[in-house]
């Protein structure tokens, strides 16, 4: 191969790359690849706690992402409320995330629909709260305080399922659905230490090695990470494959990925055996 | 007393939310609480604050015409798109039929999704431009960077022979060197708020008030 054509290789459009990744991401949609893949620790242990919760008591989720994040952690979520409902887990829901809300709501009120929950008795949604830090220290310290009404203007007092939950530290499990800031990191540094919480996180890609730290010191009691994070979770929920009208999103993503972190390797190792190539061309000819 | 005064209390304040941690009375807590409530008023304030201000430095330019004026206009534009719906839909506004609601699954939500998307996009021209083993340092985090992505897909887990060693590698990448990393960084950053902190509340660091200090 011409060195010229190897320089040019090294400098080319990155339009060109645009492309290889479009159709690395594609064809795997149109033609699927299915690989079975083993459940990461960190995933596992997520599960166990949610396990480890009795059935018939409540928790609390933060979900807080939105449509960024959404197609890493809208199957977690989903996946997560299959989980709880099917045990029979009440949920008190909040967010830190204004556009939040619309993604929510929806999902909730359609999985609960699905499994017979009642809203105000087996689950309630307490709506957007700013304020960041503040609004995880007033959880930490008093829910109806920071949310004196849920999303539709309803009292929280008037809400069964918020009845004997005041604080954090009420419930057995937090869970947090984080997109970025404000989420888990936030939670673990304003109330985690200081009421001794037990909170679990999932988190998109980019963010999980952030939380990889909380999770060996304890402070977070299980972690799902990214579209892998979330496959993980759907294969622990449902090990027999889903229910009828339920779609593993991340697992058919999980797979897509497959052909698009092998582009990238591809490249990069194609790109490193050219500069290699050129720089002992260029050694030599000096 | 125009500058003794936020000094005062932004130490009695600072110092008051930091004795919260160390003393768990009922009428402490009662009283940070209330503080956190201001917060949350003034959290709320912040975003009015911010609407006029970006209306008072872009409803200028866009009517003098001066550089870039159809973008902020644009971005005006969008911002009453958003807010004037949201108002006159109320409690209602994430119901199915309401404008608010359409605006956000079919303007919001699809261009929120897509900057994001395209990340993928840049990531892969990055990586192929920037990751060059050019010295050792170079090809440490090349190799780090290839053995993470292709483990922490199925494709990587399922190679024969090596594909078992290669997640426990990358567990270990994960569990011991990046965790180490950002363990001190997060510590060195805990440090500096707490360096920053004492200096805001003891009134050396007074940037705070409009002032070097």
């Amino acid at each position: 191969m011409k060195l010229d054509t190897l320089i040019r290789f090294q400098n080319m459009d990155r339009r060109w790359i645009f492309l290889g990744m479009g159709l690395a991401i594609l064809i795997p949609m149109l033609v699927p690849i299915t690989l079975p893949f083993k459940v990461d620790e960190r995933v596992q242990a997520l599960y166990d706690a949610v396990e480890e919760v009795p059935n018939g008591s409540t928790v609390f989720i933060s979900a807080d992402f939105g449509p960024s994040s959404r197609p890493e952690l809208e199957p977690y979520f989903r996946a997560t409320l299959h989980h709880l409902f099917r045990k029979d887990i009440k949920i008190v829901s909040a967010t830190l995330w204004p556009s939040a809300p619309p993604l929510v709501v929806p999902i909730y009120e359609e999985l609960a629909e699905r499994y017979g929950k009642e809203y105000g008795r087996d689950w309630c949604f307490l709506g957007y709260k700013d304020g960041k830090e503040l609004a995880i220290k007033s959880i930490g310290e008093n829910i109806p305080n920071a949310f004196p009404k849920d999303h539709v203007g309803t009292p929280v007092g008037e809400l069964e399922v918020m009845r004997g939950y005041q604080q954090a530290k009420d419930f057995p499990l937090i869970i947090n659905v984080s997109g970025g800031a404000p989420g888990t990191r936030e939670y673990v540094l304003q109330i985690q230490g200081q009421y001794d919480l037990k909170i679990a996180s999932a988190t998109t890609a980019v963010s999980g090695p952030d939380y990889i730290p909380f999770y060996k010191a304890g402070q977070l009691v299980g972690l799902a990470a990214g579209m892998p994070g979330s496959a993980h979770y759907e294969k622990l929920v449902f090990p027999d494959g889903p229910p009828e009208g339920v779609r593993l999103l991340a697992t058919q993503a999980y797979n897509v990925l497959n052909v698009g972190h092998a582009f990238i390797i591809l490249l990069i190792v194609a790109g490193n055996l050219a500069f290699f190539v050129t720089r002992r061309a260029e050694e030599q000819e000096a | 007393m125009r500058s003794t005064l936020p000094l005062i209390l932004t130490f009695v304040v600072g110092l008051f939310m930091v004795g919260e941690f160390f003393i768990p009375h009922w009428r402490y807590h009662m009283w940070t609480q209330v503080f956190l409530e201001w917060g949350f008023i003034l959290a709320a304030a912040a975003y009015v604050l911010g609407l006029v201000n970006l209306v008072q430095v872009n409803l200028p330019k866009v009517l003098n015409k001066e550089q870039d004026w159809p973008y902020k206009l644009i971005m005006l534009a969008a911002i009453a798109t958003m807010m004037i719906p949201g108002f006159i839909g109320g409690e209602t506004r994430l119901q199915d039929g309401q404008m608010y609601k359409w605006l956000f699954d079919f303007v919001f939500v699809p261009l929120d999704a897509t900057m994001f998307a395209l990340l993928a996009f840049y990531i892969a021209s990055a990586a192929f431009r920037a990751f060059r083993a050019r010295n050792l340092e170079a090809t440490v985090l090349l190799a780090a960077a290839i053995l993470v992505m292709l483990a922490r897909v199925p494709i990587g887990e399922n190679l024969p022979v090596i594909g078992t060693k290669l997640v426990q590698f990358m567990n270990w990448i994960m569990d011991v060197p990046n965790t180490a990393a950002r363990r001190a960084i997060f510590i060195g950053s805990a440090l500096g708020a707490v360096a920053t902190g004492l200096r805001i509340i003891l009134g050396i660091e007074r940037s705070h008030l409009g002032t070097d200090g």
